[in-house]
């Protein structure tokens, strides 16, 4: 009885509901580029950088497992300049401040240390990479965040661990680091040329008009 | 610049300490969670360097933690199942002994009194004698009645601590980044580091003492057994267990094998021979294995470590004083960092 009216449901009915195909739809949801989530998001930020070229998809899956991501509101200190730091950032939303204060302070002048703001730091920039390098690094900077920011944050443990357990992909890291550092040292080196012989101008000059 | 700590830093300043406070008080609270708990970290800090090792032949964490796992369980189930049998028949042979080892203790000293009374004219007396023996059988048969409490607990544990080993060495590392994940902001680098530099510091100190001590019971117990001494098995791992408290240990280790030497085989070549193994293991001990493996490892100076092992021994007896020197560690670490703190000294 049953089974007829099953039957004659079937045969009555004009069309059936299209079938769900769950594989298709679960790729559609998941290439959805709004769709994120933290397993897939972090590496696929990280692909993004342009100093982490040399790592492959796998490793760069690994290498965010070694990551902390941290949340700072708005206006928060993410380390004081002088402090001792371990930690080298990468930011993964959101903007940071990087300033520096002036330690030779002016005497008649008001006792408040005088503020630099040296550079804005965008989505995708890093930050504190000499911390991971140096033995007991002392931050140059201090570093604000400017908006509700994440930082995916390496730090010197983890680097440790890493080169302990997974010795690639610290080293593929340090190379990294490396490059920003021999970059920065590059251009650093240009800016003393630059004033050395600005400085050899302005003495010449002096000489000239005593 | 020091800029000033928000409101909102404070609170998790504040709940994150409180919580820690709460946790660490709530663990005091509950000794069936806690022991075995600890028991089961201390067996995964010695383990834990071995997983790197094999993680580097290309293994995933979980295999390689696999493998170290059942490596530990045959590692520790074979001989234990080899030498269980041997201990305890040497350990119930043990109170048949005692007896003559307390008539032999009784005879030596009135030996001496005698002499003594001989060449001072000082009257010793028996009381000594009477308490110090009236006091070890008290605390041998405490211990004795004790066993049945332990022996459920011990049952328990045979099944807790390995299960807990398994997890700290295979979710160890995710328990940890979700705790840090809690960690304010403010004090999170200094936090992370120095949680990882103590951690790896007790975890080396424990994995040397745990070499350490194996190297001495194995000598001791392989050098009795070749003279075929009895107890060598139950000699060698008192003088392996006791080798764990530092400076008091290897002489605690070496009174029971000295007695018994002396009430089984007399002043003899025997007991010579015994006390001069005790004396070249323990020498290879305090001259190689201790500079190379221990104090290394702990930095601290050899006063810093006798004291710290009073204080130890006063607060939590025998188990405070192995743990002592990890705390005086930490305590060390912890004071340096706020000495850096409060004098700024920024050491490059």
């Amino acid at each position: 009885m049953t089974k007829n009216s099953f039957e004659k449901d079937i045969e009555t009915s004009k069309e059936l509901p299209p079938k769900l195909d769950i594989p298709i739809l679960k790729y559609f949801w998941q290439s959805n580029p709004l769709f994120t989530s933290n397993k897939n998001s972090i590496p696929r930020f990280l692909r993004k950088i342009k100093v982490l070229e040399n790592f492959s998809d796998y490793e760069l899956r690994l290498l965010s497992k070694a990551l902390h991501l941290r949340q700072f509101s708005d206006g928060e200190t993410i380390f004081n300049q002088n402090d001792i730091g371990v930690g080298f950032y990468f930011i993964f939303s959101g903007r940071v401040d990087i300033i520096v204060e002036d330690d030779q302070r002016v005497s008649d002048s008001s006792n408040e240390s005088k503020l630099n703001h040296v550079v804005s730091l965008d989505k995708m920039d890093y930050f504190g990479e000499l911390a991971l390098l140096q033995q007991q690094s002392v931050r140059n900077a201090t570093a604000l965040a400017r908006e509700s920011c994440q930082l995916l944050g390496i730090f010197k443990p983890d680097l440790e661990n890493l080169i302990n357990t997974n010795p690639t992909i610290a080293t593929k890291l340090l190379q990294a680091v490396s490059i920003i550092t021999a970059n920065r040292l590059f251009s650093v080196t240009n800016e003393v040329r630059r004033l050395k012989f600005k400085i050899k101008q302005l003495e010449s000059q002096n000489a000239n008009s005593n | 610049m020091q800029t000033a700590i928000s409101k909102q830093e404070k609170v998790r300043l504040f709940a994150f300490f409180l919580g820690l406070v709460l946790f660490l008080f709530s663990l005091s609270l509950f000794p069936r969670v806690t022991i075995p708990l600890s028991v089961a970290y201390v067996i995964s800090l010695i383990f834990n360097p071995l997983i790197p090792v094999v993680m580097r032949f290309g293994l995933k964490r979980s295999t390689s933690v696999n493998l170290v796992f059942t490596a530990i369980l045959f590692l520790f189930t074979y001989p234990l199942i080899k030498i269980t049998p041997t201990v305890t028949s040497e350990a119930q042979n043990v109170q048949y002994y005692l007896p003559k080892v307390e008539s032999f203790l009784k005879t030596e000293y009135r030996n001496i009194t005698e002499r003594i009374e001989k060449r001072t004219g000082y009257v010793v007396g028996n009381d000594l004698l009477d308490n110090s023996l009236s006091y070890g059988q008290k605390a041998t048969t405490e211990i004795l009645l004790q066993i049945p409490k332990y022996l459920g607990s011990i049952i328990e544990w045979i099944f807790l601590v390995p299960l807990f080993v398994f997890f700290i060495l295979k979710d160890g590392k995710s328990f940890k980044s979700n705790f840090l994940k809690i960690v304010p902001n403010s004090i999170f680098e200094r936090f992370y580091y120095l949680s990882h530099q103590f951690n790896r510091q007790l975890g080396d100190y424990i994995f040397a003492k745990f070499v350490e001590a194996s190297i001495v019971g194995v000598i001791i117990s392989t050098g009795l057994f070749i003279m075929d001494v009895r107890f060598a098995l139950l000699l060698g791992l008192v003088a392996g267990l006791t080798n764990v408290i530092p400076y008091l240990g290897p002489i605690l280790g070496t009174v029971p094998a000295i007695i018994f030497g002396l009430a089984e085989y007399g002043w003899g070549p025997t007991f010579g021979a015994i006390t001069v193994l005790y004396v070249v293991a323990n020498s290879i001990d305090i001259a190689l294995v201790f500079p190379i493996l221990v104090s290394k490892i702990v930095n601290l100076h050899p006063l810093m470590v006798v004291i710290s092992v009073i204080l130890g021994s006063t607060f939590f007896g025998v188990m405070g004083m192995v743990i002592s020197i990890p705390l005086a560690a930490a305590f060390k670490l912890i004071s340096i960092e706020i000495y850096n703190e409060l004098y700024g000294v920024k050491s490059r």
